[in-house]
């Protein structure tokens, strides 16, 4: 038999659990500009119908319904398409730093333009030419030092500018890597307070979206992947547990660096006394992993968090990364080591620019003054012959060259240290413009010399592997267009799959105003039926009480 | 497939932002009047455009010498053209000398005035362009004659070449040098040494008409030589006309924009950025609260 005020409970249930709803909506409306919300939804359930089964239980017609109840309060996710953003993610990462690399670069060399290196190798070039047809002239002279000063400033420039790019990349590696570290401890932490939650039956939403917001920012910079544990005790199925997750490398194999409330971090050296080991003071080798301790106190692991060998310690090679993400990008802007040891060559965005830019203003200045000083016998080597190619000239004196060209230091002259050699600066008459033979009959008005002199600039040479100082630079800025419209074409390609995978991504889990208003109605109406309900039973029983065994009153 | 209005006003944002990207890279284009302005806008353009200003700067600097060129063979050609009028009148002084109606009185005028012709000829030799002595070889700074030595002795060995005899020679082209000076020594030496016979009475005025004619004929071959060259320093100057306006062409077509199709571009882009703004305000602004009581 069932109880009398068996309704009043039914649609008692029925007014919480509409409320409930009605207060996730707001909650909905309310998060609906939140950066990662995904909207809820009350999950409403049917409760147990009346009589339950059992031996004692009464016999009734019917199994009748007694109400609902809020089962759980769920969000809204699709799961693969968070793994296809990341990816995108990953490529967008990438290509956006070199992108802005490769925009600063060309920024500096500033070509084409009538300012750049190649107007300055020109006007050199005028200067010589008018040199040779004014050979006498101290002013076409002076004008040919200006202009030589002028080039060499013009590589000091260019590699000092490019030098601090690569200083500035080397500082966004360590931000990058502090931005990553920092990311790792608060998954971790947030996995923490999950698997704190979920055991009691509840679902943290709130915790995953902001979870899931800084695996999707993890992700821009290395591509990532994740694994979920539930977390144990009376956890709900649909609970998502905690994340482990690891960088995923070129071969496939993988690199922990979060698991429950533990989290490794990334460095790029070995723990050292100077600096803060996430940013690189020179190429960059590798990624090496540390744990801290409660104390703080950090030690080396493997890629599988067991301890490191004490003596070699282990470190993931940056050839084993996949060019993906933004951290391999910065890298590889900045300059790593080709085979990932402390042996290997050199490479890099800025690194090859700069090894480019003193090839060529080494292989140039090189045969400016081979050519500027001539040839002569070596007197220690009795078989020392004259080299016909480059026969000795005379400056205004009549007199053979020196150096044209010199370093401000005592390297091999590079885009860093060439410059116009002092004797050169201080007498303009010692530039050799004239080829008639030295020591015999200074020839002030002969300029073939010269001609010889401003003509190397089309020369062939065989440093810069048999083109021209000309080609060569030209080649180099054509290298760097088609990098850079490499790169901000597959920019533009990875956002373009980005953005649509965000669009399927909000159409999943967005908030929509217009659906949270319909909701809203509809939960807003079945709170009003329930109550009138309550008032229908409350007549019912007004009957019972006050209506009833008066019969004839 | 499940819209909302974030998706909406997101796509609307993008939207709008890639659309100002290509207003303001065609701003840019009309603001520079180039089509390219970084090598990544198109390396090709980029990589030619650097080729293309050398080969301007070159034809520039090929005109600059050119005119050099010009200026030595014209003042060459005008100097010997005053030796050519000195001789005239030395042979006229001297056909006269010859008569023999002459008195001594009269033949010591003569004589002087062949002296002053003598020192004509002698600054004539030491011709100047700016600071240079355009007969001196390649020894620009040093005057032909020398008021203490005289002319420079001729060089014995034939196979050596004394800097006074080299030539002065300017590239006028990728390649090609023009001769620019005019090897003058021998013809003023002989033509000094002349007059210094006559006044030494080594040789007669009748002897000396002969001599005269012969140095005519020498100064006439080179005059000829000089203005053969100015006619080729003429063709040069044409071809590099015509070069420049070719180089200056290639590197416009190369990377010069056209400034009506930009303009159509960007005027065609905004209106389809307002046709954007538009509707996306029209879209984004209602919801279901507008209609709801």
């Amino acid at each position: 038999m069932r109880s009398t005020f068996m309704g009043l409970e039914a649609s008692k249930r029925g007014m919480f659990t509409q409320q409930s709803a009605l207060y996730t909506t707001g909650h909905n409306i309310s998060n609906a500009n939140t950066l990662g919300y995904s909207r809820q939804r009350v999950n409403m359930e049917a409760t147990l119908g009346y009589p339950g089964t059992g031996l004692n239980a009464p016999r009734t017609p019917g199994h009748i319904g007694t109400g609902v109840q809020a089962q759980s309060v769920q969000r809204i996710r699709d799961s693969f398409v968070d793994s296809q953003y990341r990816q995108e993610s990953n490529k967008l990462g990438y290509w956006e730093s070199r992108t802005q690399a490769i925009t600063q670069l060309e920024d500096v060399l500033n070509e084409p333009s009538d300012y750049g290196l190649a107007k300055t190798m020109d006007e050199f070039w005028k200067s010589l030419q008018d040199l040779s047809v004014n050979p006498e002239n101290g002013g076409a002279r002076s004008v040919v030092v200006q202009r030589g000063i002028a080039v060499a400033d013009s590589f000091n420039y260019m590699h000092k500018s490019i030098t601090q790019l690569q200083e500035n990349a080397g500082a966004e590696v360590g931000i990058a890597l502090k931005d990553v570290n920092s990311i790792l401890k608060q998954i971790a932490s947030i996995n923490e307070q999950i698997k704190a939650i979920e055991p009691n039956g509840y679902m943290p939403n709130d915790l995953y979206d902001a979870r899931d917001v800084l695996l999707d920012e993890l992700a821009t910079n290395f591509p990532i992947e994740i694994s979920n544990h539930p977390s144990g005790g009376n956890a709900l199925a649909i609970a998502e547990g905690s994340v482990t997750v690891s960088l995923r490398l070129k071969d496939g194999t993988t690199m922990k660096l979060v698991d429950g409330k533990d989290f490794a971090q990334l460095r790029v050296n070995s723990t050292s006394n100077e600096g803060d080991d996430v940013t690189p003071t020179s190429m960059v080798k590798g990624f090496y992993l540390v744990k801290l301790d409660a104390n703080g106190a950090e030690t080396n692991v493997k890629s599988d968090w067991t301890p490191s060998d004490a003596n070699v310690i282990d470190y993931q090679k940056i050839n084993n990364f996949s060019d993906l993400g933004k951290l391999k990008s910065v890298v590889s802007s900045y300059g790593y080591s080709s085979d990932g040891t402390d042996t290997g060559t050199e490479k890099g965005l800025f690194t090859d620019i700069l090894s480019n830019l003193d090839k060529m203003a080494g292989a140039f200045a090189e045969e400016f003054n081979k050519i500027h000083m001539g040839d002569t016998l070596d007197p220690l080597d009795p078989t020392d012959t004259l080299d016909p190619k480059y026969p000795q000239g005379t400056d205004i004196y009549g007199k053979a060259g020196s150096e044209f060209f010199s370093s401000k230091n005592s390297n091999p002259i590079s885009a860093s240290n060439i410059k116009v050699s002092q004797a050169i600066m201080d007498d303009p008459g010692k530039i050799v413009a004239s080829d008639s033979t030295p020591d015999i009959d200074p020839e002030p008005g002969n300029g073939k010399f010269a001609q010889k002199l401003a003509n190397i600039k089309f020369v062939n040479l065989d440093d810069l592997g048999k083109v021209s100082v000309q080609t060569y630079f030209e080649g180099l800025i054509g290298q760097l267009g088609v990098d850079g419209q490499q790169a901000q074409r597959m920019q533009f390609n990875s956002a373009t799959l980005q953005q649509a995978v965000t669009e399927r991504r909000a159409s999943v889990s967005s908030v929509s105003l217009d659906e949270e208003m319909t909701n809203m109605i509809i939960f807003q109406q079945a709170y009003n039926a329930n109550a009138r309900m309550i008032t229908v039973v409350d007549e019912t029983l007004d009957k019972i009480i006050n209506g009833m065994g008066r019969v004839g009153l | 497939m499940r819209v909302t209005q974030s998706m909406l006003s997101g796509n609307m944002l993008r939207n709008l932002s890639t659309s100002y990207a290509k207003m303001g890279k065609l701003q840019n284009q009309i603001d520079t009047g180039k089509k390219v302005n970084r090598p990544s806008d198109d390396p090709v353009v980029a990589m030619k455009g650097i080729g293309y200003r050398t080969s301007l700067d070159k034809v520039e600097q090929f005109q600059r010498n050119i005119g050099e060129v010009n200026s030595w063979l014209d003042t060459t050609d005008d100097t010997f053209d005053k030796v050519g009028s000195a001789m005239q009148r030395a042979n006229e002084l001297v056909i006269q000398a010859a008569s023999d109606t002459n008195t001594e009185a009269d033949r010591l005028k003569i004589q002087s005035e062949l002296d002053q012709i003598r020192e004509h000829m002698q600054n004539l030799a030491n011709t100047k362009i700016g600071d240079k002595h355009i007969f001196s070889g390649t020894k620009t700074t040093t005057p032909l004659y020398d008021e203490e030595t005289g002319y420079p002795e001729p060089e014995l060995d034939p196979m050596k070449k004394s800097a006074f005899e080299k030539d002065v020679e300017i590239e006028v082209f990728d390649g090609i040098s023009l001769k620019a000076n005019t090897n003058a020594v021998d013809l003023f030496r002989n033509i000094d040494k002349m007059f210094q016979d006559i006044k030494d009475g080594t040789v007669d005025y009748d002897a000396a008409i002969g001599t005269i004619d012969k140095q005519m004929n020498d100064l006439l071959t080179a005059r000829a030589n000089v203005g053969a060259r100015l006619n080729r320093v003429e063709l040069m100057d044409n071809r590099l006309q015509s070069q420049e306006i070719i180089a200056t062409k290639q590197m416009s077509e190369n990377e010069d924009i056209d400034y009506e199709e930009a303009i159509t571009n960007l005027i065609t882009q905004e209106s389809i950025h307002s046709a954007a703004l538009a509707i996306g305000s029209r879209i984004i602004q209602p919801s279901l609260a507008d209609f709801l009581r």
